[in-house]
């Protein structure tokens, strides 16, 4: 399902989570929502179900309003920390009211995930550990079907090998029923492999909206003496840089075309790449209390970020 | 509106179970007083006070428990408000029910074993065999019970402790409800003859039950119409 968003303000008494974000996402993809604590992406995503509505601007999933439109939210799923969908008496239970409630329920599907993480029916919901709950949670998120799906940090709790698990199952059921994918986590590396698209937000603007491959492609480290390092640099987005001895590596963003590439070989230069969440850090990074988060000059963010005060609950 | 069976049956179950156990708790403790002590009077008429706090959180489970689950599985509040108000317009007397079944078996206790059924307070009936009396007063019970348990759930969800404040008023439906059957209004430390001798007949008492229950439906949709999910567990 397409989401189209523009000018969303979602506001928390005096406190304001979402500032006038702006973007578009295409149906059929698998999404990265990225955000440190409190940069609003539960409460996005939570905008995004119908959970809450929203306090300004306009949201659209398949071109329609989603509060409190029924045929909308029925195909929409948000699996959540806070347990909503299995906050119940036991597993059974569970599955007994998704199965009713979830219009796409695949119940042989539902049975398998329950085998593969090692989850039986008669577990009462409370006594389950946290991990075992989030695997709970995943099996409802994936058995539902929905033409949009989303996970927000679904994997906490869960164990190493439970997560492959979630993410094999992920990827092999989005191949075989194609649907609009958003995983919001913090285990970047982990999930990197599965998006399509990654989105960055802080402070409840959008600091980044673009393809993974083509964002990390715009991420390079410089490494080399320091007085080479910034003198190529000079003009460039630097995200961060570390000094050691005369050495010094530095962070750029943006593309280095190949002119600039042999310039910095000439330089005795090293280019790299660098990992998603660098990345990630690097651009979110309170550069001062009063700085405000935003994207590089040369990024092509779709919303017009501006800073928030933060809160957890968000 | 697709009709709430599920979220029916899963009460009914869980309401027939507990009501089994509590009719046989409340049977050994009758043989009990009838063994060591002097029976005279109905025990079942006693611990009906009990199943009255099961449906006030009956009420409070709808919205603590099934609101979230119903948004969260892609219901609106629309839906889930107008299934929550089926399911206990069926609830009510399906556990009104059970409460006739109790007194029946409890009189067939009685007349087997020679003691005395006799009422202690005031009732919209006269004999624990007045079986349509005795439905039509507990009924009236349940449903203020149980929409007084969903506006202050409701009120608690939305404004967390603020919630403190819908408290009178879901005491005063309870008051509504007892005193349209002319019973006894019962709360911790609280306990308030409203005089049977003026309750006005089933019709009007029928009358004032549903104006009680479809006043706390009405209360509670104005909260939980456009109420958000928390985004933590509560």
């Amino acid at each position: 399902m397409k989401i189209e968003v523009n000018g969303l303000r979602v506001d928390y008494h005096d406190v304001r989570a979402i500032d006038g974000m702006t973007f578009s996402l295409d149906a059929g993809k698998i999404y990265g929502l990225l955000g440190r604590n409190g940069s609003g992406k539960t409460t996005l995503l939570s905008v995004l179900a119908g959970f809450r509505r929203e306090s300004g601007g306009t949201v659209r999933v398949g071109g329609r309003p989603v509060f409190e439109n029924p045929e909308v939210t029925r195909e929409v799923c948000l699996i959540g920390d806070a347990g909503e969908t299995i906050d119940i008496d036991k597993v059974e239970d569970a599955i007994y009211f998704a199965e009713w409630l979830r219009p796409h329920w695949d119940a042989a599907y539902a049975e398998e995930l329950l085998d593969r993480f090692g989850l039986e029916r008669k577990m009462s919901v409370k006594a389950l550990s946290k991990g075992k709950r989030s695997a709970l949670g995943v099996v409802v998120g994936l058995a539902g079907r929905s033409p949009l799906t989303m996970f927000d940090e679904s994997y906490l709790g869960m164990d190493a090998p439970s997560r492959y698990v979630f993410y094999d199952a992920l990827l092999a059921d989005f191949m075989e029923h194609p649907r609009t994918v958003i995983l919001s986590t913090h285990l970047i590396e982990e999930v990197g492999s599965l998006l399509e698209e990654v989105m960055i937000i802080d402070r409840g603007g959008l600091v980044l909206h673009e393809e993974s491959q083509t964002m990390l492609s715009r991420g390079t480290s410089v490494t080399g003496p320091a007085d080479r390092v910034e003198a190529f640099t000079g003009g460039l987005t630097v995200l961060n840089t570390r000094r050691l001895g005369s050495t010094a590596s530095a962070t750029v963003y943006g593309d280095l075309d190949d002119a600039r590439r042999r310039q910095a070989r000439e330089a005795g230069l090293e280019l790299g790449p660098i990992a998603m969440q660098d990345l990630f850090a690097y651009l979110t990074e309170p550069a001062g209390d009063a700085a405000p988060a935003g994207p590089p000059a040369d990024v092509p963010a779709e919303g017009t970020p501006s800073a928030t005060p933060s809160g957890d609950a968000r | 509106m697709r009709f709430p069976s599920r979220l029916l049956a899963a009460n009914l179950f869980f309401a027939a179970l507990v009501w089994v156990a509590f009719y046989v708790v409340v049977t050994l403790i009758t043989v009990g007083i009838a063994v060591y002590g002097t029976l005279t009077k109905s025990v079942w008429e006693g611990a009906t006070q009990l199943p009255r706090w099961f449906a006030l959180f009956v009420g409070v489970a709808l919205i603590r428990d099934f609101l979230p689950l119903y948004i969260a599985h892609g219901q609106t509040r629309r839906q889930f408000g107008a299934q929550a108000a089926v399911t206990v317009a069926l609830y009510a007397p399906f556990l009104s029910a059970l409460l006739v079944l109790g007194y029946l078996l409890e009189a067939l206790l009685y007349h087997l074993a020679g003691w005395p059924q006799e009422l202690s307070s005031a009732h919209l009936f006269g004999s624990p065999t007045q079986v349509p009396l005795v439905f039509a007063e507990y009924l009236v019970e349940f449903l203020a019970w149980i929409v007084a348990g969903a506006f202050m759930a409701a009120a608690f969800y939305r404004w967390r402790g603020g919630g403190l404040l819908s408290l009178p008023i879901g005491v005063g439906l309870i008051f509504l409800g007892e005193a349209a059957v002319g019973a006894e209004f019962r709360l911790p430390f609280v306990r308030l003859g409203l005089d049977a001798g003026s309750a006005p007949g089933v019709p009007v008492t029928l009358a004032a039950g549903l104006g009680c229950f479809l006043l706390g439906l009405a209360m509670t949709w104005s909260i939980i119409r456009d109420v958000p999910l928390r985004n933590r567990p509560s």
